[in-house]
């Protein structure tokens, strides 16, 4: 009596709910915008909440709307977080997201232009030749598949070591030209820094699974190694090759000797003195300046590579706009005035982070000069590798993500068979449509 | 009742509750501490450390006051709608017979056990797009408004209030709506108040949700803010662990104050008497 | 449905609308249409709000989908059990299956048993009555997001538990061991959420009356004897009310797998079914493969919940 009461309740449940979804579903609205391409008017633009981007916001606005009074821009904030790509999604689904959002990962790009939530920019008349000149050959990175760009290249963050110069003087070694570059270097470095009691760990890249994380352990080192080789290219995974097994080992023996926390770290394991290097971008400046007297090289090599050679990751975030805007010619608009050389200048003043803007010394002598520290950063902006632009690419991430923590974290099993297992996964996520 | 076994139940009782309460009280401490103490020592207050520099900290980075009042728009939405209409359904399936009583069980049963991930973006899409609701309070409320499980319980409660009470009721040729209001209603006062402390939480910790269907700083609740606050803490707080914690607390309070002043109500009801005579 | 006790001639009693059939109108309507009306608020919200998120997500399980901006022309191909033999045929999908598993089993009769014995004595005690009972619940009310930090910090590989503990103390610290990952997050989530099961149980117990008690004590029982004749039949609808509950709310883990061990944890040791489907619904962007897992999902906690039926005894329903 139970079992069959049971199936049959749910079963009338389901046929009147689908009852009412078909009702529902004959109310939702299509809704088709006019020629949004060459509209003008007010626009909605969100940014990131995290402070320095909200002050660079604001003032952008203010500037626009001072000269703009009849294509008012308003600003809402949203989380600089995973969460983040939810809400976009999300507002592309239901056709309310904002004319532009400056806070697009591009690891979602591929996702968002397969949803027929981007507008590609370079349909606009100068499109494609804006972004080029603005970024040179960087922007080629940003590039969806024939070509189009279905984002801005905004601003990066590439990412070197910064290492505590307090604890590598208390450990006995040289503060000011610390041997960083090769691996058998940065082993030796760390194995001192741990065994002296000077620091608990040498290095404390984040050891969770979650897909990104890879961006801060793996990646930067492999960008380095291969000179500059994306994850993918050409559809098919390149880390399985000899150059991505000499990063994963290199890894792994940091984990091996317990010179790399194995554990989640709530906070910054480097600003509270917990790990003596950090691998992170300049963002990092602002944060540190006070609570670490702190100094920064590039990533290390296997072989060592001069510094003005050495690649690593972009850690960029870019702007997107999208195909509910209703108002286009003037989001491309505030879009060109918001990387315009004026307000990159800006970005960088207010948030050391590098706008993706050729040859940025050259372009900012004064900010470099004022600002020693940001300068190797400065530098390191021209030589920098993005995550690969293709579909599925959170699914790849997550797959690499996996057999990296299974294989290099936990040190279970060969590192060659996990990456070319990992390989294989990926191609065969990135062949669908 | 001897009184060594009264004392011991007390020991035990409350030792338990130290052991409950020692993360709870190892974050308040730690709110407070200027400078971060992974040590174990650092679970005893060294007074030189202890400051007020974490709440600080959050109330000039988000507004405390709009959050709290948002918290409690959307709260008591959430509450009174479950209180009203869910008292009125648990009664019906609890000691009334009508077609269509499996069915509504079975669909607060259904809607319970399927994880809100999976209803996620759909409800979005029909909530923002086709109801038009977003960037108001009563879209923030709707997926909330009646709370299943609260439906549940007041089932359950009702389930237990014997028969009689009201098979005597009719017997004497009361009116259904004259048994609800004079006898089922006063005597859900202990379910109502469980209901009420236990739906509370549910949308006061709720972030995803508020933040998906409102962009506008200003409608949405504390939960949502501290959210944002704590993913971007690390950039600028002086001790961000501390500053985290100071949030949860503050997060925290009201629903920990409420509890304290409705627990006291937990009193035997003695049911059983109203049956016999 | 068993049919309650009512008496017959209660029924033969009830108020009959003047003139119109009135027997016809009973049995199309039941014995107390009114009960209907008052369940319509409710059950037009849950229609209103749910119908089509729920529908919806079950018919993307049996077709190729992925969320598109409106107007954007996609194709949707029904694709009949594909999504379900693909997700059944991944490992870490199994694997979290199992993982929640060994959750439910740790969880669920720590769950019951505990709030059960700790509502009884707090239901008796007297002194610090408000203290102890604020203790206990407030885990609950406390964001996860907070206190995880704290519970990281404590089962660290040299935080306080290790410590105590000494040469007992498990290889890889607690949470990124491979075999105790999920049973500490069990444990958290009992902790977190015994103040909700203490509170459904104390709201029980107001109705065992005391006579009981003075009955069972009259008759030589002594203090467990009676715990176990009348309080635990007492309160057997809120058991097995605690146990629906605690199950479904267990099926549905997602926050604790993910603050506690960031992701999946060691090797997904301590990644759940909804996790999974978060990943692959919102942040892979397959929506189609999430709500595959979540029918599964769905379908193995009610069976599970008709099983808990049929052990523990139902209730009048």
């Amino acid at each position: 009596m139970h079992s069959n009461g049971m199936a049959r309740r749910i079963l009338t449940v389901t046929a009147a709910s689908a009852t009412v979804a078909l009702a529902l579903s004959a109310c939702a609205s299509g809704g088709s915008t006019g020629d949004a391409a060459t509209n003008r008017g007010p626009i909605t633009i969100w940014y990131s909440n995290n402070e320095t981007e909200i002050a660079w916001g604001k003032q952008m606005v203010e500037a626009w709307n001072a000269e703009n009074p009849d294509e008012k821009v308003k600003a809402q904030e949203i989380p600089a977080g995973k969460s983040s790509e939810e809400v976009i999604g999300a507002a592309i689904t239901a056709g309310n997201a904002p004319c532009l959002v400056f806070n697009t990962a591009p690891v979602a790009v591929p996702q968002f232009e397969k949803q027929g939530g981007l507008v590609d920019l370079s349909s606009f008349e100068d499109g494609a030749a804006y972004i080029e000149e603005r970024s040179g050959d960087t922007a080629a990175q940003y590039q969806g598949a024939d070509g189009k760009y279905f984002q801005m290249p905004w601003k990066s963050n590439p990412v070197m070591i910064f290492y505590n110069k307090d604890m590598f003087t208390a450990a006995g070694l040289d503060a000011e030209n610390p041997q960083l570059a090769t691996y058998d270097e940065f082993l030796a470095t760390s194995r001192t820094l741990v065994e002296s009691g000077a620091a608990p760990n040498a290095i404390y890249p984040a050891p969770t699974s979650q897909f990104f994380q890879s961006w801060f352990d793996f990646y930067p080192l492999y960008a380095a190694e291969t000179g500059g080789t994306q994850l993918i290219e050409d559809g098919e995974a390149t880390f399985n090759a000899e150059d991505g097994a000499k990063v994963a080992e290199f890894w792994k023996t940091l984990y091996a000797e317990g010179l790399a926390g194995k554990e989640q770290y709530q906070g910054d394991s480097f600003a509270d003195g917990q790990a003596a290097m950090s691998i992170v971008g300049p963002w990092a400046v602002s944060v540190y300046k006070d609570a670490v007297n702190w100094g920064a090289v590039p990533v290390p090599t296997s072989e060592g590579t001069p510094v003005e050679e050495t690649y690593t990751f972009s850690d960029a975030k870019n702007v997107g706009m999208f195909t509910a805007c209703e108002n286009q010619a003037t989001a491309w608009d505030v879009l060109k005035f918001a990387t315009s050389e004026e307000q990159d200048g800006q970005l960088l003043e207010l948030t050391g982070q590098m706008p993706l803007r050729e040859t940025l010394p050259t372009v900012y002598p004064e900010y470099f000069a004022a600002n020693p520290a940001y300068e190797q950063f400065g530098d390191q902006a021209s030589r920098m590798v993005e995550v690969p632009n293709v579909s599925s690419s959170v699914a790849a991430w997550q797959a690499f993500r996996d057999a990296y923590t299974k294989s290099v974290i936990t040190g279970e099993g060969d590192i060659p068979d996990a990456l070319d297992s990992a390989a294989e996964k990926i191609n065969a996520l990135i062949a669908k449509p | 009742m001897s009184r060594a076994q009264n004392i011991l139940r007390g020991v035990v009782l409350t030792v338990g509750a130290l052991v409950f309460l020692f993360p709870f009280y190892y974050m308040v401490i730690g709110s407070l501490q200027a400078e971060p103490d992974p040590t174990v020592a650092g679970a005893f207050p060294n007074p030189a450390n202890l400051t007020l520099d974490n709440y600080g900290d959050i109330n000039s980075r988000i507004n405390l006051l709009q959050g709290l009042l948002n918290s409690g728009i959307f709260t008591g939405g959430v509450i009174l709608c479950t209180v009203v209409f869910g008292v009125l359904v648990g009664y019906a399936l609890a000691q009334l017979q009508w077609r269509g009583r499996g069915v509504t069980f079975a669909l607060a049963l259904l809607v319970q056990v399927v994880p809100f991930q999976l209803l996620m973006i759909p409800l979005y899409v029909m909530i923002a797009r086709d109801y038009g609701l977003a960037d108001n309070y009563v879209g923030m409320i709707l997926p909330f408004a009646i709370n299943s499980t609260a439906v549940i319980i007041f089932r359950q409660y009702f389930l237990q209030i014997p028969k009689e009470l009201f098979d005597a009721a009719r017997i004497d040729g009361a009116g259904e709506l004259r048994i609800l209001r004079r006898i089922a209603l006063p005597l859900v006062r202990p379910a109502l108040l469980t209901v009420v402390l236990l739906t509370f939480i549910g949308p006061w910790n709720e972030f995803l949700w508020p933040f998906l269907i409102t962009k506008e700083a200003s409608l949405q609740p504390l939960a949502v803010s501290l959210a944002n606050y704590l993913s971007n803490v690390a950039a600028t707080a002086a001790n961000p662990f501390g500053a985290v914690l100071a949030g949860a607390c503050v997060l925290a309070g009201p629903a920990v104050l409420l509890f304290i002043l409705f627990q006291r109500h937990f009193v035997s009801n003695n049911i059983g008497s109203g049956v016999k005579g | 449905m068993s049919l309650s006790t009512q008496s017959r001639t209660v029924a033969g009693r009830s108020t009959t609308p003047p003139g119109g059939e009135p027997r016809r109108k009973r049995q199309l309507l039941g014995k107390n249409p009114f009960g209907l009306l008052l369940s319509a608020p409710y059950l037009i919200f849950v229609l209103a709000v749910f119908a089509y998120p729920l529908v919806f997500a079950f018919w993307m399980s049996f077709h190729d989908y992925f969320f598109a901006a409106p107007g954007v022309d996609v194709d949707r191909p029904f694709v009949g059990l594909d999504n379900f033999r693909e997700v059944l045929a991944d490992p870490a999908i199994i694997r979290s299956f199992g993982n929640v598993g060994i959750f439910l089993l740790i969880n669920v009769p720590l769950t019951v048993v505990l709030s059960l014995v700790l509502a009884t004595a707090l239901n008796k005690a007297v002194r610090f009555r408000t203290f102890l009972r604020v203790a206990y619940y407030v885990p609950y009310v406390t964001a996860s997001v907070a206190v995880v930090g704290v519970w990281i910090f404590l089962f660290s590989g040299n935080g306080l538990v290790n410590q105590i503990l000494g040469p007992l103390a498990p290889d890889p610290a607690w949470l990124i061991n491979e075999n105790w990952a999920m049973p500490t997050i069990a444990i958290f989530v009992t902790w977190k959420g015994l103040g909700f099961f203490i509170l459904l149980y104390l709201a029980a117990l107001q109705n065992v009356s005391e006579e009981l008690y003075e009955a069972a004590s009259t008759d030589g029982a002594g203090k467990i004897r009676s715990f176990f004749s009348v309080t635990v039949p007492g309160v057997r609808p809120a058991t097995v009310l605690v146990l629906l509950l605690s199950t479904v709310t267990g099926a549905n883990l997602f926050t604790e797998p993910y603050l506690l061990t960031g992701g999946g944890g060691p090797n997904g040791a301590s990644s759940s079914p909804v996790l999974m489907m978060y990943q692959r619904g919102i942040e892979q962007g397959s929506p189609d493969s999430a709500a595959a897992i979540g029918v599964i999902l769905v379908i193995g906690v009610l069976i599970l919940a008709f099983v808990q039926r049929k052990l523990a005894g139902g209730d009048e329903s």
